[in-house]
């Protein structure tokens, strides 16, 4: 399902990210709802599709919902809003520090990988740091320390976070947009980070026309 | 690597001329009145003889090796005459004349040519719209601005790579306030072969070069640029002053990583990564190129102060402890021997925790015991020392007490003043100390020191 632009659907964004080895959310594609579910509520429900981009922006995207009945009833408004549609269902994600990682295309260096303190707030604070891939395990470090949110690596309010893991996960990144050559740019957002685990709650990813 | 350049022994200036209102005058003139040592030949088939040089009418028509041919003439005539030069086996010919890429399509045309012409040939390019280079310990000057408007530096070393020919030669005349010396300078221009990457390698192989200034508009090859920096970084320091801050283009927008790539926080992360020091303007890129040459890199945060005068080194705790407006030192803590010893050699009512401020009564002698103190003490990992000439007990004998503890640990001096400070700045420059004439540029030294040490750690390089 790759549209004109290169842009694949969040759901073989993230299938392409678990298969080298990331931690995404368990979930099915569905253009019906199923009469059971083995994913764990609470859930999202979220539209699958590589034309919408910003699917929040679009009312694409329902979290927290608890049980069956409420997935029936979220489920039967979104088909109205998007007929035609397949849909997304996943796990919710745990409490964690979220962040944004991407790569993107430099036209002077190539290939670089940003990481910023995150989520939805990314833009209003810039609080983001680039690098050119690849990267190793120092240049990881160094980027999760010039952002403000390495305080949750020591703790913060209540929220300590693994930051290996964070480490790890920017060098496997790197280490997949220099293995597979055809990612073009991605957007990992929000990355959420807990004590054990880095989770890409969202991915957009594009890839290189040929 | 470029040996031509920094070891010239023939330089031939095309376009030479009587005519002072002629750049090949003030070339010719620059080249002969540094005193160069190699041979000079002047070419213009006008003349027969140029300030008492005979003048060649053609560059075939010298019977030696060329290493370095100056083009002063117009930018097609410049072209034209490459062949020459390229016949003549001339190893590098720098060509003044503008009119070349920065000039839209057509101009780009006429440089394609150059690089089409000396493909494939042993004759390597500088420029074109360059006013020249400058490698004092060769006396090689090839600048195009006459001896009467700026001073050029003497020997030292920092070595100077700018894209900008007129902003390299404003900050070549300010570093001569002080004495500050280079190792060479190069105004690479619109680059139609040598380009940045090529003289950092040569500067980073060349023996008088301690540390490597570099201004860029932009970069001509972006791997090649990052992975020279990387790889000479790690041998000598880089500093990089780079303009042209654009905004990220608006074709990645729908992408949030896109949307928030400018080229300037690229850039940022880029020499991040490479380790290398960000300057904001040509005050900053030859103070931390200054402080890289002279002071060891800073491994740790303790820093101690040293001073006569209170509100100097309330103002330096106040920069060098922020993390808001500075690099988020330490002040160092000494322990009771160390404060005992340096009580001994004050009075009473001098402070000796840090900073220490020696007050009024603090003299030369008084700063021997107590840089004897704090630079062995090993709660210390760089020193800050204000040395102010405008009491009594200090003059510019402090300069040699200063040397001597210099080189144990990273250190910094600040200078305020005017009347006898600026002379007490000039003796620490010859004796390459670094020293600067302002707490804020005295405390920015401090973090260019840290900047390297912090690098060289995450290395894990001793």
């Amino acid at each position: 399902m790759i549209s004109d632009s290169g842009i694949i659907s969040e759901y073989e964004a993230k299938q392409l990210l678990a298969s080298k080895g990331i931690t995404v959310p368990e979930g099915i594609v569905v253009d019906c709802l199923p009469q059971t579910l083995s994913l764990q509520f609470p859930v999202v429900l979220k539209v699958s599709s590589s034309t919408i981009l910003h699917k929040s922006d679009a009312g694409g995207v329902r979290l927290n919902i608890r049980n069956m009945d409420e997935l029936r009833e979220e489920f039967s408004v979104m088909q109205t809003k998007f007929p035609h549609s397949s849909f997304l269902i996943e796990s919710m994600a745990g409490r964690g520090a979220e962040f944004i990682i991407g790569v993107t295309i430099d036209p002077v260096f190539g290939h670089t990988i940003m990481i910023g303190s995150g989520g939805i707030y990314t833009e209003l604070y810039s609080d983001v740091t680039f690098r050119k891939i690849p990267i190793d395990k120092t240049d990881a470090a160094d980027m999760i320390s010039s952002i403000k949110s390495k305080v949750f690596c020591q703790g913060f309010r209540g929220m300590r976070i693994d930051c290996r893991t964070l480490e790890k996960l920017l060098v496997r990144l790197s280490d997949i947009v220099m293995e597979l050559g055809t990612i073009e740019t991605m957007d990992l957002n929000p990355v959420i980070v807990d004590r054990e685990k880095a989770t890409v709650v969202d991915a957009k990813i594009k890839l290189k026309l040929r | 690597m470029l040996e031509f350049l920094f070891n010239a022994k023939s330089v031939a200036v095309i376009g030479a001329s009587h005519d002072p209102t002629k750049i090949g005058h003030a070339v010719l003139e620059n080249v002969l009145g540094t005193g160069f040592r190699g041979k000079i030949y002047p070419i213009n088939p006008a003349n027969a003889e140029i300030m008492g040089l005979r003048c060649y009418s053609r560059i075939m028509d010298v019977e030696d090796s060329i290493d370095i041919a100056v083009i002063a003439l117009p930018a097609k005539r410049s072209v034209e005459i490459l062949d020459e030069c390229v016949a003549a086996g001339v190893k590098c010919a720098i060509i003044v004349a503008g009119g070349f890429s920065e000039l839209g399509d057509d101009g780009k045309a006429l440089q394609n040519r150059i690089s089409e012409k000396i493909k494939g040939t042993r004759t390597r390019i500088i420029g074109p719209n360059t006013v020249g280079v400058l490698f004092p310990y060769s006396n090689l000057n090839t600048a195009l601005t006459p001896k009467e408007r700026i001073y050029y530096p003497g020997r030292g070393e920092i070595a100077f790579i700018s894209q900008s020919g007129a902003l390299g030669l404003l900050t070549m005349d300010s570093i001569t306030e002080y004495g500050l010396g280079i190792s060479g300078f190069v105004n690479i221009g619109n680059r139609a072969d040598i380009d940045e990457s090529d003289l950092m390698q040569a500067f980073s192989e060349d023996s008088h070069t301690k540390s490597i200034m570099i201004y860029l508009e932009s970069i001509s090859d972006g791997s090649k640029f990052y992975e020279t920096l990387k790889r000479v970084n790690l041998k000598k320091p880089v500093v990089v002053l780079k303009t042209g801050k654009s905004e990220a283009s608006s074709k990645a927008a729908s992408f949030h990583t896109g949307a928030l790539a400018s080229d300037d926080r690229v850039m940022d992360g880029i020499l991040k990564q490479a380790g290398a020091l960000r300057a904001l303007d040509e005050v900053e890129l030859i103070d931390y190129g200054k402080v890289l040459a002279y002071g060891k890199p800073l491994r740790g945060k303790r820093i101690a102060i040293i001073t006569t005068a209170g509100g100097a080194g309330v103002v330096t705790t106040d920069l060098l402890t922020s993390n808001e407006y500075g690099p988020a030192l330490d002040l160092a803590q000494f322990n009771e021997i160390e404060i005992a010893e340096m009580k001994k050699a004050t009075l009473p009512f001098a402070s000796v925790a840090n900073p220490v401020d020696l007050t009024a009564d603090g003299g030369n002698e008084t700063y021997d015991i107590i840089l004897d103190v704090i630079s062995r003490s090993e709660n210390v990992d760089g020193i800050i020392a204000y040395a102010l000439p405008q009491t009594p007990k200090i003059d510019t004998g402090i300069v040699d007490i200063l040397g001597r503890y210099a080189k144990n640990k990273p250190m910094v001096i600040g200078v305020i003043g005017n009347r006898l400070a600026k002379d007490v700045l000039r003796a620490l420059e010859k004796e390459k100390i670094p020293a600067y004439p302002s707490i804020s540029r005295t405390v920015k030294a401090m973090k260019g020191l840290h900047n390297y040490g912090t690098f060289l750690d995450r290395r894990e390089i001793s």
